[in-house]
Parts: structure tokens; sequence; C-alpha cells
């Protein structure tokens, strides 16, 4: 079967500055496919791009299909299809929820019996019904993020794409929009989201695509990438006099990364580094299974959060 | 999987409509406040200036000054309401509610985004100068029924300037630089342009300045509507209204698409 969405070498230039360098990726259908990186890395540049709302530059000429659709020409096509979910909410502040659904669901030509049942079957999804009468401003962000993404299922797209989800929502929130999406997925829907949460990614994204500075790093599915290209555990010493005391005594297959006042010491023999934690006090040190933040440290030298 | 494109989204019509209707939404939400002050306007100005002034002046161009008045009233209407539509209204929509970057994720594209937006203009200013010849009218202060070609004169009025006020909207670099644009070009307009008195009354080296003003145009088909009066020469009024929205819209278009796709 085709991809849903293939994207080959695309460039975007910002006058001098070159947000998104020559990235290529392809989404399959019904799986979800995330962009992985720290603001700035040309993520969200790179969600426009795919619907249309920016161009890609024309030098080096790349390629875009959505659907088979460019969405340099054909971003009506691609947008008719899909549901957008804009990092910003920009919900219409002007119309209260059920409005602001029912003004959308005209952008879609839906009959107006089928948009109210559309509406109430997508506001009791999103667990929005108490709420439907209810002005923008009243609503939490939590609210409002629900409702952004129930305002991009109006048209039970094909493809689902998200910027930034979760971002600022406290962890109850994020948990229910993931089972929300996992839902979704379920029911055969494709969905390219963007995060800098590497939890994120982990919990719901079959695949994903690391990017930094406009360019890719690694591609493949989380727990594959984790398992293959880092150390499994890893102990965080958190403060340096306290990585002054042990460092003579690494195990010699250690590797060791440094950023701020944190070192952080990755191997495959979780005894050796349970030993060394041993030796240091309650507060100094956490120890835990290497994760996507630890690769992305890995290949670029740099913290996610080191960036934003 | 190429699939042929037409079919695929709604067509321009329902985009169009889809944005009106948003903007209709609004207006209609609060009712009383958006919907009583086109009423009252006509009434405050008509009792301050037309029962007042009309005892010094007598007669303006050939009729009673206050029926004067009362033809021209509902074209700066449905221009001011325009123009503050499309100026006020779409910069905060632009920059401030990011309610066209919410738009632009559903199958809209920025030009239906923007026209619908003048053609929600042109129906305000349709309803604004049909506000106008209702109070005017009851008072039987202009000809009935072809005063009822008003409202059509008030849609073009709106569309011009919605045109105009969305070209103003692409330059100015802040909110309050539309202050230039209604105290320099709107207000010496709704004085200049045929409304107050006519362009006759004027120096002979101003008149043709007062030709450049889009609402000269609109007001002459205004009065010439209101007194069955046609005449050859409207057709240019016509055009240069036709002609100037044209322009505008295009020009503004273009500019603030740059604003809206990166």
């Amino acid at each position: 079967m085709d991809p849903v969405i293939s994207v080959s070498s695309v460039y975007k230039h910002f006058g001098p500055t070159c947000a998104v360098k020559g990235l290529s990726f392809s989404v399959p259908a019904s799986l979800c496919f995330g962009l992985l990186g720290p603001n700035g890395a040309g993520k969200t540049t790179m969600m426009k791009m795919v619907y249309g709302v920016s161009q890609r530059s024309a030098h080096p000429p790349g390629a875009i299909s959505v659907f088979g659709f460019d969405p340099q020409h054909q971003s009506l096509a691609i947008k008719f299809i899909s549901g957008v979910v804009p990092q910003e909410n920009n919900l219409d502040e002007e119309l209260n929820v059920e409005e602001n659904l029912r003004v959308y669901a005209r952008f879609y030509n839906l009959p107006s019996k089928t948009a109210a049942a559309r509406i109430k079957e997508l506001l009791e999804f999103m667990e929005l019904t108490g709420k439907r009468r209810s002005g923008i401003r009243e609503l939490s962000g939590g609210m409002k993020r629900r409702l952004t993404i129930a305002r991009a299922l109006l048209n039970n797209p094909r493809l689902l794409i998200l910027d930034e989800p979760t971002t600022g929502l406290d962890p109850q929130v994020r948990h229910l929009i993931w089972e929300k999406l996992r839902n979704l997925k379920r029911q055969g829907m494709t969905i390219l989201l963007t995060t800098h949460y590497m939890e994120e990614a982990f919990h719901i994204c079959e695949s994903i695509v690391i990017m930094n500075k406009g360019e890719k790093i690694v591609e493949g599915h989380p727990h594959e990438l984790v398992g293959a290209a880092i150390e499994p555990f890893v102990l965080e010493v958190t403060k340096p006099e306290a990585f002054s005391a042990v460092s003579s005594s690494l195990p010699p297959s250690a590797r060791v990364e440094r950023s701020n006042d944190i070192a952080r010491i990755y191997s495959s023999d979780r005894t050796a580094l349970q030993e060394l934690s041993n030796r240091l006090n309650a507060g100094e040190y956490y120890f835990r299974q290497s994760n996507l933040e630890d690769l992305f440290l890995k290949v670029t030298g740099s913290t996610l959060n080191a960036q934003q | 999987m190429r699939n042929s494109e037409k079919t695929l989204f709604p067509p321009l019509a329902v985009r169009l409509y889809g944005v009106w209707f948003r903007h209709f939404r609004v207006y209609t939400k609060n009712l009383i406040s958006n919907g009583l002050p086109p009423f009252l306007e006509p009434l405050i100005f008509l009792a301050g200036i037309g029962l007042g002034m009309s005892r010094y002046i007598d007669t303006m161009a050939g009729m009673p000054y206050i029926t004067f008045l009362a033809t021209g009233l509902p074209i700066t209407a449905a221009m001011f309401t325009a123009a503050f539509e499309c100026s006020y209204g779409t910069y905060i929509r632009l920059e401030f509610d990011h309610v066209y970057e919410g738009m632009l994720a559903a199958p809209v594209g920025v030009h239906d985004l923007l026209i619908g937006e003048i053609i929600w203009a042109g129906t305000k200013g349709f309803f604004f100068s049909l506000a106008v010849i209702i109070v005017v009218g009851a008072f039987g202060l202009i000809p009935f029924p072809w005063s009822l070609t008003t409202p059509l004169i008030g849609f073009l009025t709106g569309v011009m300037f919605a045109a105009l006020s969305m070209l103003i909207t692409s330059i100015v670099k802040n909110i309050n630089q539309f202050n230039f644009y209604f105290t320099g070009f709107l207000s010496p307009m709704f004085f200049f342009s045929g409304v107050i008195f006519p362009l006759e009354n004027l120096p002979a080296f101003l008149r043709p300045f007062a030709e450049l003003f889009p609402l000269t145009h609109a007001v002459r088909l205004c009065r010439a509507g209101d007194f069955a009066q046609f005449h050859p020469s409207l057709l240019i009024d016509l055009l240069f209204i036709a002609l100037f929205t044209a322009v505008a819209g295009w020009l503004g278009i273009m500019r603030l698409k740059k604003k809206l796709i990166r």
C-alpha cells in the first residue's frame, strides 16, 4: 500500500535561516508517526508544509505527497480528508463550544443534520458534552485542546495532523488525550504528530523521526531505537562533587555524558551501575532505564530542554 | 491514487458561504448591541443635524435639505461599517485572535477567507443602508419605492470599502495606524463626496479631486436610484467602483496572503 504521506528532501528557508534541511520520511497508513525534537528543530514548519499553510522552498527541489496530492497546489483536497490540530488552539472566542464546531462543519459542507449528530458524538467522545454551551474563555487548557481535536475530527478524517497535542497540559489530561489518539488509531486513522516530549512519542508512536536544527538524526520504532542505539541503563549523578568521588571507578563499559551539573553514566551492566550507586548518598543520584531523551543526548550532544 | 480533485473538496460557493456564515454567526450572536445602533444612528443624525440645520438651509440641489442628507446617509453608513469590519476587525482576527489560522486548518484557502469576508462586509453595507432607509423612510423623507435600490448600492459600497480597508490592513504596522485611514481619508470623504452638499458647490479646481473619492460615485448612484434619474454617465460611476474594488481587493489579498502563508 502507498504511504499516506511521503516527504522527500524538503527544504525550507526563512531568509538566511534554514528551518528544514533536506528532510525525508514517509508515513504508512493506520499508524502513528511522530516528529520529535526540541523547539526550533523545524517540526512545526514541516507540519505546515504537509497541509499547505507553509510552502516548501523551491531550491533545492523537494517533494511532498499526501494521499497523492501535492500540498503546494492541492492543499484544499488534503485538508478536506485530513484533520489539522495546530499548535495554537486558535478557537473562535466569539463563539461557544458547539458553535465553534457548527461553523467549522460548514467548511466541510456537512448537511446540518449530519453535522448536529457528528458534533454530539464528538463532544461525547472528547468528554465535553457538559460544556457545549460554554464560552471558549471559560474552558481550561485541556478542554480547549480537546475541542480543537474534536474540530479536526468533524469530517471523519483519514489522516490526523497534530502539532504538539499535549504541550503545556498536566499529566492527567495528557494521558486522556493519548488514550483518545490510541482509540482513533484503532479505528484505522493515520496520525502524524510533533512533540518534544520523548514520553509522548514512546506512548503512542509506532515510528518516529528525531529532528535537530532542521535535520533528521535518527528514524525508527521508538522502543527499538532505544534498544539498539543506546545502553539500556543510566545512572544520573546530580551533583558534580558526587561524580568526582566515583569517576575514578567507573565500569569499563560505561559512557559518560555531562550537561550542566548532571553527569549521566550509561552502561548495559546493570549490576555495575548499581554498585556504583551504593557509594553515593540518597538524593545525589537517580537510577533508571534509558529513554529517547538519552538517545537524543547521545546523537546531538545536547539535552532536549537545553534549546528551549 | 491521483483522484479528480474537483469532487474532493467543497466548491467555491460553499467555501465562501462557510466564511460568510462564521461572520454572520458572530454578528447575530449579540443581536441587540449589533442590530440596534444602525437604526439609532440615523435617528440621532436626523435629529441633530437635519432638524437643527434645516432651519438655516431650506433646500439643497433642488430638494429639502433633510431629503438631500437622507439620500446620502445610507451610503456613508455602509462605508463606515465595512471599513471598520475590514480594518480593525480583520486586523484583530489576523494578529490577535488568530481566527484565520484556525480557519485555514479547514479546507478553506486564503482567497476564500478574504473574499468571503469582503462579501460579508458588503452584506453589512446592505443591512446598514437598509436600516437608514427604514428610519428616514418612516419619516417620509425619501421617495418610495425607488429608494429600495439604496441597499443594493449599500452592498457595492460595503464591498468596495472592505477591499480598500483590507489593503490598508495589509500595510499598517500596528493597529493605531488605522487612525490615519479614518481621520485622514474616510472623514474628509464624508464631507467632500456630495453627502453634505452637492459637489457643484466646490471650487472648480477641487471638483476633479472629489471625483477620485470612491464614495462620490456610490453617493451619485444612490441618489440616481432614489429619484429614478438614470443617465448613461452612471455607468462610469459603476465602472469606477468595479475597478477600484478589483484593484484594491487584489492588492490587499496578495499582501495579506504573504502574512498567512509563509
